[in-house]
């Protein structure tokens, strides 16, 4: 089913990148392959510097690969679109525009411009799915962490995107938030259905959220591990006391562990 | 305790300021210091005779106006432009600082081989000082809107034009404020610097006057006012900017 290139929606092919030049050049991709297909979440899990935000930058199109390439319903990615949405780990709303112009923001502009009356009811629609009513006038500032990243969660969904790309966006979230924000995408997601790649650090959060995990190793960065995720869908709070969650949450554990040890000792050998 | 911080204590500073003041007049005899007093009520009968401190006032005032009004209206494009074009920036980054570094008062000469003494003289090496003063300030903080808006922007399907009146402008109000009010500063600072040179009234010009006829409290009045101006205008910028920017995070001390 992954394999099948005629329905992914993002598709990485053997992409290599590197920063830097001459003495100074660090090879951080090095043949990296997956696809996210229609409709699928894919979790990108991986240690720390190895790499995850590179490639999602790379499907946004704020990066070009150095060699292999990127692609977007079979196309090369070159450029940013808005059919591919973004959220980020650091706040990215616009401070200067209330919760509800946020939201609409992508609507007003030329490339997916729609009548008022449709704009109004996108907005109306995400403000309901993240459970932002009430603060329709509300400027980010007066927002907590999450409430932020609610908004632009909905900002991303407005512009009717193909593909969610998602760096991390609870990074910075305490636990709890963290929690309830995990289950309000997944509700979100299954009532939109849309292709996603989520970026994490959080084993469970993959796990909860995906039908399929892409492990990545150490820099330089290749594909550890793929696996289809089988805890039954939709997913509840109870889904993490399943016995498929808890087996695979505890294989997963230890590959992170083993794969930021073997990081660890190789900076500190 | 916050309110009371605002509007209390600025207060109690200019109290304890002026107590200080009067101490060290009271207390210095061999040189000629003039009370608080008496320096407020020599600005006070020079500001109700006719023709007198007001003229003074409204001229400096108006100079100064024209020299930030016109200055940042052409620094505003400038660091747009150097903001968004890096090569531009390469290019003109270092011959700007080095115009900026100048003294402004150190082109007077200059100015007035070439423009001879008249306003226009005045008003140029204003309007050069408010614009090299505020196009660093301005061009700095927009090339450093912060990327990840620039990202957004772009992400949601913006093209350059929407991005630059969408996100980069709108994101730039605070910087453009900080510039105007850096701009006030380093007019009030020239005007006076020029005015002492080369001009009949104006705030700088009475100072010049009082100081050649010895009436030190004459002095002390037109610094004094020179301070009230500057302040009140600093405050009125404030104010604009409070409203405009409302909605920038403060971190609250
Ligand atoms: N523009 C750049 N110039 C130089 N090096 C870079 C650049 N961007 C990323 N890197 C390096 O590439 C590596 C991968 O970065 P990236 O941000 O993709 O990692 P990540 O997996 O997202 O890490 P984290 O878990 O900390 O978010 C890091 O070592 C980083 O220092
Ligand atoms: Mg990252």
């Amino acid at each position: 089913m992954s394999g099948d290139t005629g329905s992914a929606r993002i598709s990485f092919d053997d992409v290599h990148v590197g920063f830097g030049r001459g003495a100074k050049r660090v090879e951080v991709i090095d043949g990296v392959s997956f696809d996210v297909g229609a409709g699928e979440f894919v979790s990108v899990l991986g240690p720390s510097g190895c790499g995850k935000s590179t490639l999602l930058n790379m499907a946004a199109g704020f990066l070009a690969a150095d060699a292999g390439e990127a692609r977007f319903d079979g196309e090369r990615i070159t450029r940013p679109d808005s059919r591919r949405g973004v959220v980020f780990q650091q706040y990215a709303i616009f401070p200067w525009l209330s919760v509800e112009k946020n939201i609409a923001f992508g609507l007003t502009l030329k490339r997916n411009r729609r009548s008022r009356a449709e704009t109004e009811e996108s907005v109306r629609r995400y403000i309901g799915l993240m459970g932002l009513d009430g603060f329709e006038k509300s400027l980010p500032k007066q927002l907590s962490g999450g409430m932020r990243q609610r908004v632009a969660l909905a900002r991303a969904y407005a512009t009717d995107p193909d593909v969610l790309l998602l760096d991390e966006p609870f990074a910075a979230l305490d636990a709890q938030t963290r929690e309830f924000m995990q289950e309000l995408l997944h509700e979100a997601s299954q009532a939109e259905r849309r292709a996603a790649m989520l970026i994490t650090h959080s084993v469970e959060e993959a796990i909860y959220l995906s039908h399929r995990i892409v492990v990545l190793g150490n820099r330089p960065t290749t594909v550890h591990e793929v696996i289809d995720v089988d805890v039954p869908w939709p997913r509840s709070p109870e889904s993490r006391l399943q016995p498929e969650f808890l087996e695979l949450r505890g294989h997963l554990e230890g590959v992170m562990r083993s794969l930021s040890g073997s990081a660890f000792r190789k900076a500190h050998p | 305790m916050t309110a009371l911080r605002r509007t209390v204590l600025p207060f109690a500073g200019f109290a304890v300021v002026i107590a200080a003041w009067w101490l060290a007049a009271t207390l210095i005899t061999g040189k000629d210091v003039p009370t608080p007093g008496e320096v407020f009520a020599t600005a006070w009968s020079g500001l109700r005779e006719p023709e007198g401190l007001l003229v003074d006032i409204r001229l400096s005032v108006v100079r100064v106006l024209i020299g930030v009004v016109v200055g940042c209206a052409l620094s505003l494009p400038v660091g747009f432009a150097l903001a968004w074009f890096p090569t531009l920036r390469a290019m003109f980054d270092p011959i700007i600082n080095f115009c900026r570094a100048l003294p402004p008062i150190a082109l007077t000469p200059l100015v007035i081989i070439y423009l001879g003494i008249g306003e226009e003289a005045r008003l140029f090496v204003l309007v050069w000082a408010a614009f090299f003063a505020s196009v660093v300030v301005l061009y700095e903080g927009i090339a450093a809107v912060e990327d990840i808006y620039v990202r957004a922007g772009r992400a949601l399907g913006a093209t350059d034009l929407e991005l630059f009146r969408r996100v980069i402008v709108p994101a730039t109000v605070p910087q453009m404020f900080v510039a105007v009010r850096v701009a006030l500063g380093v007019s009030w600072a020239t005007l006076v610097a020029a005015e002492l040179i080369a001009a009949q009234r104006g705030l700088g010009a009475a100072i010049q006057r009082s100081a050649s006829f010895f009436r030190t409290e004459e002095v002390y009045a037109g610094i004094l006012l020179i301070g009230v101006c500057a302040l009140l205008m600093d405050i009125a910028v404030r104010l604009v900017q409070a409203r405009a920017v409302s909605w920038q995070e403060r971190v609250v001390r």
